[in-house]
């Protein structure tokens, strides 16, 4: 059953397209991810989705209602974990998701028993009268995804869960991502750490100006890339110079540097490390390892954009 | 329901909100308490005045006039006001610049001349309020005498109903002290200020992301709009009669028998700022409507006399000053309290209750409007 269904769904803004004639489907029981740069589409395709914005055209379905027909229905089986903490700061945690839950129609017991998981869920049970003003980021990161889930939606979006907080609260929500998918939860998770969807997602599509770019698992997705490979050479120090100079070698795709390690894309078939090595030696560039990779997502999305997912 | 629960959240929110309830409270009754105290003789109703010691010299040549001229000064004495003969070799007008009397009349053939060192001042103006009734009265005589002198007894039979001192006021019931006075016209600019918060009503959802819970979970923008306003509206009430209560027990501030009615008054004031509110919040920008809204409520405040009354402090209406006056909603509703509060008149009430409640439906009209076609909040 396709939990998600979207079809041919355009979003303009005046002259600029942000959705661009986009189709997609989500599968009940999937934790799908939703790759893409800053500005490729995917926020404004969450807002679509969330009801924020209307469609300029084509139509999306939740559950095989169309959102636009069956607003209620379909806004009831949803849960949204938004980029941005939703929050009210000067509410306290068990306030925060007793109103958020209370919109979806629940009511006494059923509504305070339904806060406590929500909030046990996310291991805040010891902070239900804690104010988020007092929390750490993780913990109000959280407190946004026990507000999203307690009303028990069918499928659940999380916009970049695990922006900005510790290891310790980002394990606790791919955690909690996977517990939620086993209890039956369809989730769309987008993120900018590419290692987190490669570990949790079951299949993922990319978008790239507003486009879907590339759909499958991660297996297929990788399959699609036969005819690149990643160098990666890390450095003593980095210098942003010599990013120009290897991008001039033949056979190099694409070049990018993080810290001290460059990853250098190159055509499978061509033969070009030794040209690498000697345009850095050229350069002075103090060389503390060279590896060749497999190809991963990464790879993927950078032959496929041009561009890397934090960019 | 989800309304109420909105309501209820708001209000929740907005008690929390220590500092800015501490403004909206605090704020107007200290400014009540400072211009209470500071402008009170200005808004002093009563002035206490002595004996009127007045000269007066009679040349005898109209004996008419000299005999009722006796009767009279002998009623107006029991009020206060007493005549004394010119002795003479003293030159009268010269005993007034002195001060030594309030005021010096000669009693001549061509009638009743009035001498004083100040024109302004209270106990001449009594005076010669006083001469003018008697003068106006004499003439009556005079004529009565001539057409009919078998009736001149009436004006010379030493009676003493003759009434020369009649004590009238503009407001015979009540006049506001200042605190009364500031009572009123800050408890209007409190329900005014109801238009700043609603201004942010919608826009602090919007900054602090729960726009976007709340356009997601299974309701309509309608409730989100008038859950809000509901919650908005019953804090700003809450201020108002806070501030009502507050003026009335800890000041002693004067908000007459019709309570009420009163509160109804203030109330629509209320719906109609945070209306005013909503639709600019809605129609502008952010920083602009904040802006906006500032400058209303201020202007407002400012033309509605809440800081002072521009009678009492002397400024002269103009025409153009009294069109922009009359264009404060804190006039209007100060104006009609007064009415109710001092005068009874109870009535005044309902031409300001139908325009705030007009105003506030074309207002919610338009954001309403423009809330439908807009996408999200």
């Amino acid at each position: 059953m396709n939990v998600l269904e979207i079809r041919e769904l355009t979003k303009k803004f005046g002259e600029f397209i942000a959705v661009d004639n986009m189709s997609l489907t989500v599968r009940e029981g999937e934790i799908f991810g939703f790759l893409g740069a800053n500005g490729a589409g995917k926020s404004t395709t969450i807002n679509l989705i969330a009801s924020l914005l209307r469609p300029s055209s084509g139509d999306i379905r939740i559950l095989d209602r169309d959102i636009a027909k069956h607003s209620r229905f379909t806004k009831m089986n949803l849960g949204i974990v938004p980029q941005d903490l939703a929050i009210y700061k000067d509410m306290t945690a068990y306030e925060n998701v007793s109103f958020f839950t209370g919109l979806y129609g629940l009511r006494g017991a059923e509504l305070r028993e339904r806060t406590e998981e929500a909030l046990k869920f996310v291991g805040l049970e010891d902070k239900m009268k804690g104010y988020p003003k007092n929390f750490s980021g993780g913990m109000k990161r959280r407190l946004n995804i026990a507000c999203a889930i307690a009303h028990r939606p069918k499928l659940i979006i999380m916009d970049e869960p695990t922006v900005g907080i510790d290891p310790h609260s980002r394990n606790y929500i791919l955690n909690s991502v996977r517990k939620l998918n086993e209890m039956g939860c369809t989730i769309i998770y987008t993120s900018h750490y590419m290692e987190e969807v490669e570990e949790i997602c079951s299949r993922l599509a990319i978008i790239d100006h507003g486009k879907i770019i590339a759909e499958g698992t991660k297996e297929q997705l990788v399959a699609t890339i036969t005819d690149v490979k990643e160098i990666r050479i890390e450095l003593k120090k980095g210098s942003d110079n010599l990013l120009g100079i290897l991008r001039g070698i033949p056979g190099v795709r694409n070049v990018d540097m993080k810290e001290q390690t460059i990853r250098i894309f190159c055509d499978l078939e061509v033969d070009n490390l030794g040209l690498i090595l000697k345009a850095l030696i050229d350069q002075d560039a103090d060389i503390r390892s060279v590896e060749e990779q497999e190809p991963n997502l990464e790879t993927v999305f950078l032959t496929l954009t041009g561009r890397t997912l934090r960019d | 329901m989800n309304i109420l629960r909105i309501a209820c959240k708001e209000l929740l929110q907005d008690l929390r909100d220590r500092w800015t309830l501490i403004f909206m409270l605090a704020f107007p009754i200290v400014l009540m308490m400072i211009l209470g105290f500071a402008l009170g003789n200005a808004f002093e109703s009563t002035q206490t005045i002595d004996k009127i010691h007045v000269l007066m010299k009679d040349t005898g040549e109209n004996k008419a006039l000299s005999e009722g001229f006796s009767v009279f000064s002998a009623e107006v004495s029991k009020s206060g006001i007493l005549f004394e003969e010119l002795k003479p070799g003293v030159d009268g007008k010269e005993e007034v610049r002195k001060g030594k009397y309030a005021d010096y009349v000669e009693l001549t053939g061509n009638g009743i001349l009035l001498y004083s060192s100040n024109f302004i001042k209270l106990e001449h103006q009594i005076l010669q309020g006083t001469l003018t009734a008697f003068a106006e009265k004499f003439k009556v005589g005079s004529t009565i005498a001539m057409l009919q002198p078998d009736q001149m007894e009436v004006l010379t039979s030493g009676s003493t109903d003759h009434n020369y001192i009649q004590e009238t006021s503009l407001i015979p019931n009540r006049k506001p002290g200042a605190i009364d006075y500031y009572a009123l016209a800050m408890t209007a600019v409190v329900a005014l200020w109801g238009a700043m918060s609603a201004g942010q009503l919608i826009t602090t959802e919007i900054r602090q992301g729960t726009a976007y819970r709340l356009v997601s979970a299974p309701i309509n923008k309608g409730e989100i709009f008038a859950g809000k306003v509901l919650g908005n509206l019953v804090v700003n009430m809450l201020c108002v009669v806070i501030i009502i209560f507050f003026s009335k027990y800890a000041f002693g501030a004067y908000w007459g028998d019709h309570l009420s009615v009163v509160i109804l008054l203030l109330l629509s004031q209320v719906i109609m700022a945070v209306s005013l509110g909503l639709a600019v919040s809605y129609i502008f920008q952010e920083a602009a409507s904040r802006a906006i809204l500032l400058i209303i409520t201020q202007l407002g405040a400012v033309f509605g006399g809440a800081y002072f009354p521009f009678e009492e402090a002397g400024i002269e209406m103009t025409r153009l000053l009294k069109f922009i006056v009359g264009l404060s909603p804190v006039h209007w509703t100060n104006s009609a309290l007064t009415g109710i509060v001092y005068r009874n008149e109870i009535w005044e009430a309902w031409p300001v209750f139908t325009v705030n409640i007009g105003l506030a439906a074309v207002m919610l009209t338009i954001a309403a409007l423009i809330m439908r076609r807009k996408e999200g909040l």
